[in-house]
This record gives structure tokens, sequence and C-alpha cells, in this order.
């Protein structure tokens, strides 16, 4: 006979504002079993650990419900909590009175009340069934692999090389740096945003720890925290990279021009290119989609093999894939810029001077197209007039709903740099909806643009048009001065939000890691999780968790470091043990199991069984997540979840139901 | 001049902001925050005594007392731009209509052209009557020389449904 003990949790007034919980806990003491039931204001702090504990004692508790907030957020507190008393922790069970019950029900408390009763009856009848488990540990290799090599990839990778652990940073093109390279100065202290990253990634290819491989993408991932396969495609450069110096000599021959994408398309780079006047490493790559010699896959051209000093050219070299075994992963692929062809009443790609905010970085950066100097498009004379327009693709239904996050300072920023590089007196517009300046010195930032006669227009216009002379004109209507303001730029800035990297998708599903409504990878928890996946071993960095400023995205860089060294530092990790397991005389070798599995934790092995051999499903223990696929698949229910079986749900389902049928199926 | 009286209208009158809601059938208007994206681009702003954006803002407060009274509902022309440019899908063009629908409940004053139209559409079934046309010859020509079919008038039973609708408003 098991001995259980109900406890219902008011979690202030999240559940006890809707639910009578003590009403639930007099119904709980009237359950078979139940040796004691209590409410208490929080059950997760410490008294109320105490009481569960006490009673644990004084009245021989032996399996022990917990009716409260979702298991995610505490059943790891409660089970700490059973099992400081010698109790086997697996022996608890929660009772979910909040997401389940309060939250949603908030307008019917009465309902709600008999809601609570019947999941902590359904709770009383599956805790009678619940089994002692045992944790298991395992071995991890102390070696982490980051996913792109932005600063988000750059500072991660940094911190772990510092703290001893090896690190393969793969980045996909050919060099690392991301879109921080291609910024010219920083909000907002206007530091240059080359002068504090290029130290940076030198450092990254100097370091002992860190295996750099550029133009490289990982194309599959197998295993599990702690010891994760993780297969990595080297795409071919064409160029030795132990002979290649950096000369540049075969750039200056090939008769290939092509828009190079480090400069937003503006400028021309040649099929054999370097990525950019810093890149790291400084090697040439051939792009075999524009290359004549390669794209036509026939014996000519070859004239950067010809100027090439050192012999570094090689059009046979192939694809190669790099296996490597790591603890743990950190993604940090970064983000894209909003298209703004998409907004087509903005006259992005239709008009040449209207721009996005990123051409306008490649404009203002000294080792851009115009050196720095700001410039129209159209003909390459000063601007007098610019105008910078607010949220284009974000904060918008039509395209995506959140707020970019560094718009509205890239505008400042931007917006300064033109007032102190061109000297002549030219107007400054920027039209807006709400300014957010909310980041550390943000605000002071703000002021100093105020303060530099930049004219700020609240309100946003509806299209963009060209006049028959070929110069641009819009209205905007300022609600501040009710007035509606006719604006003739000659050149427009387009404050083009950030959206998920399309590489996301792939990422994704490699690593099983979800993703939010926006697109976006989804942390495992939005306030106390924000470093993490749902996957265990898989951690976030930079904007592919959400739309970030470099500050943000070097602090989550370096929170997510130091979460992989958590990890992985003592060498060994304690592994769940709500696992599949599989009952040998029932399984009959259909293989079902092993073609649902999203894990791919079923091995099937042959067995002799009195001289005959028999196929059968194993389970990988540390692979298996326990999600149930193979369970609910089996013909034979041969594979149960550990605490979750057949016996120990329907025992659950029937005590939700017996009431239910007692009243007549209301 | 104006009709709408902005000193009167500083206490929201709930019960009419209620109606109007109803009549947006879900449409929304809570979301919009202000980007004056509608009133840029108002194809008919010159002509508005109030402006789209304070239309939106107005309803939402619960400012509406007059609203059904005033010419903006009339004036607005209908070319859907605000419906295609707003990035919170609140355009000030449902809540227009909505109003254009209460004040002929109100039997509010309807302008003149507005009832030609409905008379016109019951007597031919057209908005607009067909008209002569003048080709790159400089000749005015009509249907009949065309020798395009004459136009059918509509039958008595969509007369009827028509008058139905409009009873039921």
């Amino acid at each position: 006979m098991a001995r259980i003990g109900v406890y219902v949790c008011h979690c202030g007034l999240n559940i006890a504002g809707v639910v009578d919980v003590e009403k639930v806990a007099e119904y709980a003491k009237t359950l078979p079993n139940v040796a004691t039931a209590k409410h208490y204001t929080y059950m997760c702090s410490e008294p109320g650990q105490k009481l569960i504990q006490n009673d644990i004692k004084t009245h021989k508790l032996d399996r022990i419900v917990i009716a409260t907030c979702s298991p995610r957020m505490h059943e790891e507190t409660f089970r700490k909590a059973v099992a400081e008393t010698g109790l086997n922790p697996y022996l608890t069970e929660i009772v979910n009175l909040r997401e389940h019950v309060s939250w949603p029900h908030t307008h019917e408390p009465e309902k709600a009340t008999e809601k609570a009763k019947a999941l902590v009856r359904m709770g009383v009848a599956r805790a009678q069934l619940l089994e002692p488990l045992e944790k298991h540990k395992v071995t991890v290799e102390k070696k982490v692999l980051v996913v792109g090599g932005g600063i988000a990839g750059i500072q991660a990778s940094l911190d772990l090389a510092n703290a001893g652990f090896k690190v393969y940073l793969v980045e996909k093109s050919p060099s690392i740096g991301g879109r921080m390279a291609q910024l010219d100065k920083t909000f907002p202290t206007l530091d240059c945003s080359a002068c504090i990253l290029t130290p940076k990634m030198v450092d990254v290819a100097k370091h002992e720890n860190i295996t750099l491989l550029t133009n490289a993408e990982i194309t599959g991932v197998n295993g599990f925290v702690g010891n994760y396969e993780v297969s990595i495609l080297k795409k071919p450069r064409y160029i030795d990279e132990k002979k290649c110096v950096g000369c540049e000599l075969c750039t200056k021959v090939c008769p290939v021009k092509v828009p190079d994408k480090f400069n937003e398309n503006l400028t021309e780079r040649r099929a054999v290119y370097i990525y950019s006047s810093h890149a790291v490493p400084k090697i040439a790559v051939i792009s075999p989609e524009h290359c004549l010699r390669l794209k036509l896959d026939k014996d000519v051209c070859g004239k950067c093999q010809a100027a090439c000093e050192a012999k570094a050219v090689d059009f046979k070299q192939k694809p190669e894939t790099v296996n490597v075994k790591v603890g743990g992963i950190i993604v940090a692929v970064g983000s894209e810029v909003f298209d703004a062809t998409r907004m087509a009443e903005l006259g992005y790609g239709r008009f040449k001077n209207v721009i996005s905010n990123m051409e306008f970085e490649r404009i203002s950066d000294a080792s851009g197209p115009t050196g720095g100097k700001i410039h129209n498009p159209k003909n390459g004379k000063n601007p007098k007039t610019i105008a910078f327009i607010q949220c284009v693709g974000s904060r918008d239904k039509r395209f995506h709903e959140y707020c970019c996050r560094v718009g509205c300072m890239v505008t400042l920023k931007q917006a300064i740099l033109a007032r102190e590089k061109i000297h002549e007196n030219i107007r400054i517009y920027v039209c807006y909806i709400d300014l957010r300046a909310f980041g550390k010195g943000y605000d002071e930032f703000y002021t100093r643009a105020r303060e530099m006669d930049i004219d700020f227009v609240a309100g946003v216009p509806s299209e963009i048009h060209e006049k028959p002379d070929g110069s641009l004109y819009f209205d905007v209507y300022d609600k501040s001065t009710n007035k509606l303001v006719q604006i003739n730029p000659d050149l427009v800035v387009l404050g083009t939000g950030l959206v998920p990297n399309r590489d996301l998708e792939k990422i994704s599903s490699l690593l099983h890691a979800s993703r939010s409504s926006d697109g976006f990878l989804l942390e495992a928890h939005p306030k106390l999780r924000p470093l993490e996946s749902a996957v265990a071993g898989v951690f976030l960095a930079g904007a592919c968790q959400g739309p970030k400023d470099i500050p943000d995205t070097v602090a989550q860089a370096s929170g997510a470091a130091a979460k992989a060294i958590g990890l992985l530092s003592t060498g060994e990790i304690e592994i769940e043990p709500l696992k599949a397991v599989v009952d040998k005389d029932l399984c009959s070798g259909c293989r079902i199991c092993e073609s649902i599995c999203p894990f791919v934790a079923i091995e099937m092995k042959t067995e002799k069984v009195k001289g005959e051999e028999k196929l059968r499903a194993e389970v990988i223990e540390a692979v298996c997540q326990g999600c149930g696929a193979c369970s609910s698949a089996c013909p034979t229910s041969a594979i149960k979840i550990q605490q979750y079986g057949n016996r120990q749900i329907l025992t659950q389902v029937d005590a939700g139901l017996a009431e239910a049928c007692a009243e007549g199926g209301k | 001049m104006s009709i709408v009286d902005l000193m009167s209208m500083a206490k929201p009158n709930l019960e009419s902001r209620k109606k109007i809601l109803a009549k947006l059938k879900g449409k929304g208007l809570a979301n919009c925050f202000q980007c004056m994206k509608c009133t840029s681009g108002c194809t008919a702003l010159k002509l508005l005594e109030l402006k789209p954006n304070e239309i939106v803002k107005l309803v939402n407060l619960g400012f509406v007392d007059e609203l059904p009274n005033s010419d903006i509902i009339w004036t607005c022309v209908t070319c859907l731009k605000c419906v295609e440019r707003c990035p919170q899908k609140a355009s000030p063009y449902h809540i227009i209509m909505a109003l254009r629908n209460l004040a002929v409940e109100k039997e509010a004053k309807v302008p003149e052209g507005f009832l030609k139209a409905v008379s016109q559409i019951l007597e031919t079934g057209l908005a607009e009557p067909p008209q002569k046309i003048v080709t790159r010859k400089m000749e005015t020509v009509d249907r009949e020389c065309l020798n395009l079919p004459k136009i059918r008038l509509p039958k008595e039973s969509f007369q009827a449904a028509l008058m139905k609708a409009m009873e039921e408003k």
C-alpha cells in the first residue's frame, strides 16, 4: 500500500486567486491511499520544501504529489528536495495547476477548482504506479563546436579557448568577422568596428586551442549531450591554404567581375578574391559558380594560376568532410538584414538613391567603396538632404511583427556620422514611429544626435515618389506639429531590420533545436535559460536567438561559453532515466521503432534465442530523449518509456474519467 | 465648416464605441501605434477635417459621438491605400465604413452623391451609367454605334433583394 502526500501550492495568487486551494487539499484527503494533504503559499520556497520533507518522515510517505506550476519550472527543485530525505526522487508526481488550470481559466473559478480536483485525482492514481529510477553518468568530450564566426562565435570561441577547452569554429564564408566586419563605427561610443573586431579575429586564428574552419558548413549531427559527432563539409577554396600569402596578384588578373557581397553589391570583385581587406584567414578563394574554368569544366583561362608566384592555385581541390567529436555546440549563426525590395512602396531597388542601412555602413566605412566619403550612389556627389526612414520590415504585420532592436540606434549613429563627415550644411531628417534608445549610454547618444541639428519627424511616409527629373520626394505627416511635410531628399536610408538567417531552417533540423514563431531559435526559457536551446548541450549566442546589437551579442556569447564550460568542466554528466526500454521477449524485430525515432536512438541487434537468430531493438540510452514515439508505434507494446508505460498512463486516464462517468458523463 | 466640435468630445462614449466595434466585426483598431502612414499617404487628406490616424485614435478612446455626423466619413475616396500600407492591420478605412453604416442607421444626412449612386443601382443595376466616349479620332461614340448589346435593366427580384438588404442595414 502506497502512502501518498498531496501538496497544493498557492503560487502566491497565481493559483490561489482562481482555484480554491483549500477545497482541493480537502478533496485530496478523501482519495485512496492519501496519508496527508496540505496547501501552502509557495511550495517551491524553503519552508515549502521543508514541509514536504518533514511530512515524508513523520507520515512515512513513499509517494509525493505536488499540485503546482508546470513541471518544466520546478520538477527538478522538488525532486531534489525529496531526494534529500532519502526517498527516490522519481517517486514525485507534478500536477500542473497553473499553466493548465488557473491561467487559462481565470474567469471561471468554480469550474477551475473542479478541474484542479480532477487533475489531482489523476496524479494520485498515477503516483501509486511510479517506480524508483536511478540517474546514469556518462563521460563527456571536453571540446566545443562553435557554428558561425561573427562576433558572437569569435567571443564564445576565445572565452572557451582561454578556459582550456578545444574549440572548432566553423564559418560558412571564406573569412570570419560576420556582420560586424562590414560596419563602420559602433554606437554609442563611435569607436570603429574594425579597430575592436580585427584584433579578436587575429586572436582566433592564432589561438592554439581553436581550430578554424572557414568556407565550411555543418552537414550532420549525431549523438547526444557530451558526445556529439559532427560532420563538417569543407568546401574547396581551389587555393592551397598553406601556400597562399594573400598577395592579391591573382585577383588583379582574373577577368570575371561579379557583385561584391561584402560591399553589399555596391562594387565588384573578381571570381578569385579575398573576402575583405581585413579577412582572417587572408587567403584567396575562387567562387566555382563564377570562375570560367570551374564553371565550364574546361581547360580555359587559368590566368590566376599563371600569375600566382606561390603556386597556390589548385583547380583539382575536392570538398572534404571533417568529422569531429564534441561535448557541446554553440550556435552563433547570426541574422540577416531585411530585403527592402519586399516593401515596394519605398522604391528600394527601383530608385538608386534609396539605400539600406547596411549599404550606408559600407559607403561610410573607410575601407568601403567610397573610402568613407558619403556619396550619392546616383551621381557620386555629397547629398544635400538625407532622410532616414525607420521600421522597414519590422513592427509590421505584413513582414515581421517584432522590433528589430537595433534600427533606431543604427540610424542615430548614421545620422551623426553624416553630420560629422559632410561639412556642408545639409539637412538630415529621421522619420520614426517610436524612437527606442534603451541601452546603457543609448539615450545620451540620442541627445547627442538632437544637439547636432538633426530633424526628427514623428511619422513615417506611406510611399516614396520619383519626379520626372529623377529627384525623389515623399510626404510625411508629423504628428507633433500636425503638418504634412514634403521632403525632397537626394539620399534615403531605410532602417531595415534584422531577420532570421535563412540557414536556421537547416541548422534547427540538424540540431533538433526549435524556433519561435518569429523564426529565430527558441531559448529553453525566455528569462531563466536564455543561453540554452531545449536540446541538452546546444547553446545559443547572438542574433540567431533574436535581433541583437553588439553589446548584447557579446554578453550572450560569453554567457553561452560559460554555460558550455559549466556543462563539460567535470568531464562527466548525469543523464535523466526517463528513457525508452525494450521488453526483449515481446520485441518482434519489425524495425518500426528504428524508422520512427527522430533521434536515431534505436539500434537493431541480432540475438540467439533457443538456437535461432532473432532481430531485437535496443535503445541507446544516452541518445534517447524519451519522446515516446517508439512506444506508441510499437505493434507488440514491447517499448515503453520509463514512468510513462501503458499502465501508468491508462490508470491516470481512468481516474480522470471515473468521476465524470459517475456524474453521467457530463 | 466643421461639424465636429472638438471641445465637446472630451468625454468618451463607451456605448457608441461598442456599436462601432461591433460593426468592425473583429477588424482590429487597438493595434494602431500612430505611425502616420495612413495620413502621410492619404489621397483625400487635404479635404479631410480629421486625419485618418485621428479617427482610429478617437474611436479607440471612445470619442465617437460626433463622428457619424462628420464630413470625413463621406470624403474618404476609398482608395484603400491605408489598408495596403498599414503595418498593424488597423487601417482607418474599416472604421470609416463602419461609421458610414452607423450614420445611415441613425438616419444622419447622407451626401447626395451617395443617394444618387444607390438609386442609380436600383434602377439600372450599375453604379455608373454607360456614357458616350471620345475615340482617338475625336469621334463621340456610344454603345449603339459600337454595336455593343443594350444593357439589360435589372430584374425586379434584384431590386427587391437590394431594398431588403438596405432595410436590414
